[in-house]
């Protein structure tokens, strides 16, 4: 494996294993009733958002820079969405503001290639 | 340009994987379509009893209150010893707020009851009779296929004329038209003056295919319409800009002058609106809906792993396949993607069969049941979306292993 070089902080181990767990749960939350009744492409988007948050773990996992990129354009994009339903929350912002702090300071050791 | 003949070239590799292993994709694939084909049918059951509820709540009217004994919240603390001496709705009653109710657009006094309805030698059991007076038709939803309604005159003096439904003037005039002919009703004769648009199956019954409508002041000489089994109703329409709440308000205070109940005194009758009904069986399908979801979100996420661990197992296979191809000049997301489409294109043919089993099944039960059960649009989006994502999900963590394969050690290796 090319990616194997740069070590993994705990930090960074420790989100990847949350987000993994989070992603288990959140999965099954596409196809909410309460989501389908936004409309029709409602779980499409949150599928394609889960998807995403899931690659930019893998990323992370492997110390890829492209990893935190996903991850902060992904939290960007589930937000204005979660905005768009009135449907923000509070404990989920805190977590993922929280997740992209902690990353940032590993960023520049990060690999720039995918 | 590049980009897309690499992507091409990424899907026919795919796709020849996929070929090449019919039996392992098959089975792969397995776990997709039950997975897609448990969560898509239950969401559409649910779905299709939901609607087909909904149009049985709006044909009894969405601005329609009824002044009734009982009101129609159940559940456990339900104080039936308080109710169970409350007077019944009375036919004056329906003058007093025909003459005082300022939001009613229209009232209708009505009772049902069981009956035999016989035209010769042929009769029907258990047939509805709706004993209802003048304004019915302005209260309750429903068309006439062939003759009229009644005439004020007809219904004020109780004449013997009935209005019947489709599947009694098929059943009783097979082969001549039912308008002007008489039946039977409780051994009294009815002139048929109309026959009822078919209205199909309803959920909550009462569908008009299998009722018989009579004056009821006609009625009067078959039956007490005091009696309580025979539920007697007062149904009030709203006018058009007056909604249900104030009607509520305006029919509380009217029915408590009528009934003369001291300002302190609890009211002793019911007034109920379909809302009352829509909303117990929304809590009810969402109760359905949730664990649907929980089921067969676990079981595609069982898929999942399936379609993973066959990928995993496909990329060993193909390791050296991979370093030939990484020593020949193939990037890294050329590799991913050869491997993200297969896993993408086994889960979406698993979701496609199940959503085609569904479509099938859909047919087949809307034949037997008589009820319109149908795979909607935002069920078909949302199997698809799941499918895609189930083989994005699965498929990118070995995907992403073979693309950050070192080519050296991918050739040699056997």
């Amino acid at each position: 494996m090319q990616g194997a070089a740069i070590k993994r902080p705990g930090l960074i181990s420790t989100i990847c294993i949350l987000g993994f767990i989070w992603i288990v749960f959140s999965f099954p939350g596409v196809f909410a009733p309460s989501l389908k009744k936004l409309g029709d492409w409602y779980p499409a988007l949150f599928g394609i958002l889960v998807a995403t948050s899931f690659i930019s773990y893998i990323g992370l996992w492997h110390m890829k820079r492209w990893g935190v990129q996903l991850f902060v354009i992904s939290f960007f994009v589930k937000e204005t969405l979660l905005v768009l339903i009135d449907d923000v929350s509070f404990v989920g912002v805190v977590f993922s503001v929280f997740f992209i702090i902690s990353m940032l300071p590993f960023y520049k050791r990060m690999d720039v290639n995918l | 340009m590049v980009f897309w003949s690499l992507l091409k070239e990424s899907v026919i590799f795919a796709l020849q994987a996929l070929i090449g292993n019919k039996l392992r994709s098959i089975l792969s694939l397995l776990g997709i379509t039950i997975g897609i084909f448990a969560v898509i049918m239950v969401f559409t059951i649910v779905d299709s009893l939901e609607q087909n509820l909904r149009k049985s709540v709006q044909s009894l009217g969405n601005d329609v209150v009824f002044i009734q004994k009982w009101p129609w919240t159940f559940g456990p603390d339900y104080p039936w010893w308080k109710y169970i001496n409350r007077p019944l709705p009375a036919y004056k009653e329906l003058n007093y707020v025909l003459e005082n109710c300022e939001g009613a657009q229209s009232a209708s006094f009505m009772v049902s009851a069981n009956t035999t309805v016989k035209y010769r030698s042929s009769s029907i059991e258990n047939v509805s009779m709706i004993c209802a007076s003048y304004q019915y038709d302005k209260v309750k939803s429903f068309e006439i296929e062939e003759g009229r309604y009644f005439t004020e005159i007809e219904s004020t003096s109780g004449r013997p004329v009935g209005i019947i439904g489709d599947v009694l003037a098929k059943a009783l005039f097979p082969n001549q038209s039912p308008i002007g002919q008489e039946i039977k009703v409780r051994g009294s004769k009815v002139m048929v003056i109309g026959v009822f648009k078919k209205e199909g199956e309803s959920i909550l019954g009462g569908s008009v295919d299998t009722q018989v409508l009579v004056p009821v002041n006609y009625a009067r000489s078959l039956i007490d319409i005091n009696d309580e089994n025979l539920d007697p109703q007062i149904l009030v329409r709203a006018k058009p800009g007056v909604n249900n709440d104030e009607l509520i308000s305006e029919l509380t205070g009217l029915m408590r002058s009528e009934r003369r109940l001291r300002p302190l005194e609890e009211e002793d009758f019911a007034l109920n609106q379909t809302s009352l009904i829509s909303n117990q069986f929304d809590s009810l399908f969402d109760v359905v809906g949730i664990a649907g979801w929980i089921i067969g979100g676990f079981s595609i996420l069982v898929g999942g792993f399936g379609i993973a661990n066959i990928m995993f197992v496909s990329v060993k296979e193909r390791t050296n396949i991979i370093g030939i191809q990484k020593s020949l000049g193939a990037k890294n997301y050329f590799i991913l993607m050869q491997f993200l489409f297969e896993s993408v294109f086994l889960s979406l043919i698993g979701g496609f069969i199940g959503l085609f089993i569904v479509y099938l099944l859909t047919l087949a039960a809307g034949d037997s049941m008589g009820m319109e059960i149908s795979l909607s649009r935002s069920n078909i989006i949302l199997g698809f979306t799941i499918s895609i994502l189930i083989g994005v999900v699965s498929g990118f963590v070995p995907a992403y292993g073979a693309s950050q394969m070192d080519p050296v050690e991918a050739i040699r290796s056997s």
